[in-house]
């Protein structure tokens, strides 16, 4: 009997305090906590170890360095905006109240290929808008839709309408150039309309323990037809290094798609599902949580190659032409 | 699918054997005890936030408890359902959490008297509980479903004496589920991944030392009046989980008030009514 209290109560001593290490509201202590959650739960180490050199570690030497208890908080909010800007990553941001810090080389780096212009000419003053869509049928009968972010919403009622509307076009222009991401459900439903079967696109996983290489199984991502209007001619989508997070999965899923091509530049990437975490101080930090990868389970955290390489021309500009639309519409009407 | 046929399996057992036991106890004293309480509430969730945040909470505590006819009318069933809300904020006041919780316990005690004015009980018994925490700042993890169920010993000691010439119940008790189950995303999951069907491990079993839980309360019972029977007390309900490399507590001390309502049915006996009173 003694045996057995003895025991019980070294269980509960033992697992009597549930804590999470809480670092000190000190330059150090928010710089140590923001080093740890990423350390912990960015999902790109391993694969940007590899492609970029990335080493964590020697990233918290090089910073912690910098980091000393006299300093502002706009000297520290630099300090760890240079720190997070070592994982080369979009969906890594420093929310504080006097700014947001961002790493946005992954486009501004780019040429644009866009001149939002010369694409309002092609829509016009008479296009049409459902959702989040704006579309049109061109004049060599070429349909034209421009979705330019996927935070405005589309429902499935929007995209047969749309559908039925361009149906007796020759081919389809799908132009999501700088179209940013926001949420994967529109990006995932406007897809569904250019597939008739159920689809393999690709996979994603998660982490499943603190550890850089602890990572689940991957599980298959399938892309479900939509049962109302489905999409049967040539399609180009349209992409440039500002077609990001849900843009390159929309980008993904398209390509699985039969009839579809894609034309422009690399997307930006952005494959890794943000989540948040918080630093003492109250600082917000978002990452990449959980990786998705295309169907040959590679990983598009870095763009999505174009099927057909293509640069706004300056010489099309000034005469107020797309080069990629114009090349796109010349491809559908062969 | 499979934790909602965990689930129904579960609630469709716990609701069995209680209702099974209603009527093996028919015949005895009802106790119903209704409180609410308010207190303080700590609360973390590494899924969430690796910050501590701290706040309110609010309880409703609704308990029942009589004796049975089983071993010699020495055995008392209780169930206690358990609602609770809270609000907690992070230390640097820049985000906010709220909780809310359901819980049901279904417990048998072995009673003795070892002296004429004190009972005590010893026994265990199932529960099961639901709930959420949610994060004002998160973004594709704002929030944490909280699902489980246990099997727990309990204790209880009752002691009764008189104050003001006015014969007061102190009662002590303190459950510590040893086994069960509960609902768990991966370390790195996100709800949009469970949504979609893909379930990696999400149902865990849990034992003492992986999450630690401890619900203790003392509550003194005073009559005002022949029919009114004034309870005060003190909740200490402790719940933490150390799943998937993901850390929780969720930590409350309440002030409870309410009151507590003694039933017989009509045509029992007098004797079956001391059966249950001290």
């Amino acid at each position: 009997m003694k045996r057995l209290i003895l025991i019980l109560l070294t269980m509960l001593s033992i697992s009597s305090c549930i804590n999470e290490e809480q670092f000190d509201n000190t330059p150090e202590g928010n710089a140590e906590a923001l080093w740890k959650i990423i350390d912990q739960h960015y999902c790109f180490l391993d694969y940007k170890a590899e492609k970029i050199g990335l080493d964590w570690n020697e990233v918290r030497g090089r910073y912690m360095s910098q980091v000393h208890k006299n300093m502002s908080s706009s000297q520290l909010r630099e300090v760890l905006c240079n720190m997070l800007s070592e994982l080369r990553d979009g969906h890594v941001n420093l929310y504080t109240a006097a700014d947001v810090g961002r790493y946005w080389a992954w486009k501004d780096d780019y040429p644009r290929n866009i001149n939002d212009d010369i694409r309002n000419n092609y829509l016009g003053n008479d296009y049409r808008i459902a959702g989040g869509i704006r579309y049109r049928i061109l004049d060599d009968n070429i349909g034209y839709i421009v979705y330019t972010s996927f935070s405005s919403g589309i429902g499935e009622g929007n995209i047969a309408e749309v559908l039925h509307y361009l149906r007796l076009c020759t081919g389809l222009i799908i132009d999501v150039r700088g179209n940013g991401g926001g949420q994967l459900d529109y990006a995932e439903r406007l897809s569904s309309h250019f597939t008739n079967e159920r689809i393999l696109v690709g996979y994603r996983s998660h982490k499943t323990g603190p550890g850089h290489s602890e990572f689940s199984e991957l599980s298959a991502e399938y892309l479900e037809p939509s049962s109302t209007v489905r999409w049967q001619k040539p399609a180009i989508v349209l992409t440039n290094r500002e077609c990001y997070s849900a843009t390159n999965t929309f980008v993904r899923n398209m390509l699985c798609c039969p009839q579809v091509k894609t034309l422009g530049d690399y997307t930006g990437g952005g494959s890794g599902m943000p989540f948040t975490s918080e630093l003492p101080n109250g600082w917000l930090v978002r990452f990449s949580a959980c990786p998705q990868y295309d169907k040959h389970q590679q990983h598009i955290e870095f763009g999505i190659p174009p099927t057909i390489p293509c640069e706004l021309k300056a010489e099309d500009v000034a005469k107020g032409k797309d080069t990629l639309i114009e090349a796109a519409r010349k491809l559908l009407r062969e | 699918m499979s934790i909602l046929r965990y689930i129904i399996t579960l609630v469709v057992s716990i609701g069995t054997v209680s209702v099974a036991t209603a009527q093996e106890t028919s015949d005895s004293i009802h106790s119903h005890a209704f409180a609410v309480g308010i207190g303080s509430s700590h609360q973390l969730d590494t899924y969430l936030s690796p910050q501590n945040y701290s706040g309110l909470q609010i309880n409703i505590l609704r308990e029942t408890i009589r004796m049975t006819r089983m071993v010699q009318r020495r055995i008392s069933f209780q169930s206690i359902w358990q609602g609770a809300f809270s609000h907690s904020q992070n230390a640097s006041q820049s985000a906010t959490d709220w909780g809310g919780r359901i819980s049901y316990d279904a417990l048998w005690h072995y009673n003795w008297t070892p002296a004429r004015n004190l009972r005590l009980m010893v026994g265990g018994g199932a529960g099961a509980d639901a709930g959420f925490l949610y994060n004002s700042r998160g973004g594709n993890n704002p929030a944490q479903a909280r699902l489980g169920a246990d099997i727990s010993a309990s204790i209880m000691a009752i002691y009764k004496f008189k104050c003001l010439g006015l014969p007061v119940n102190i009662r002590y008790q303190a459950n510590l589920p040893v086994l069960g189950f509960m609902f768990s995303p991966q370390f790195g999951q996100s709800y949009y991944e469970i949504g979609e069907g893909h379930l990696n491990n999400n149902i865990c079993f849990t034992y003492p030392l992986n999450a630690f839980s401890l619900w203790q309360q003392i509550t003194a019972d005073i009559p005002l009046g022949k029919k009114f029977v004034l309870r005060v007390g003190y909740l200490c309900d402790i719940k933490q989980s150390h799943i998937n490399h993901i850390k929780m507590h969720d930590r409350s001390h309440s002030f409870m008030i309410g009151f507590v309502r003694h039933f017989r049915l009509i045509g029992k006996s007098e004797r079956d009514s001391k059966a249950l009173i001290l």
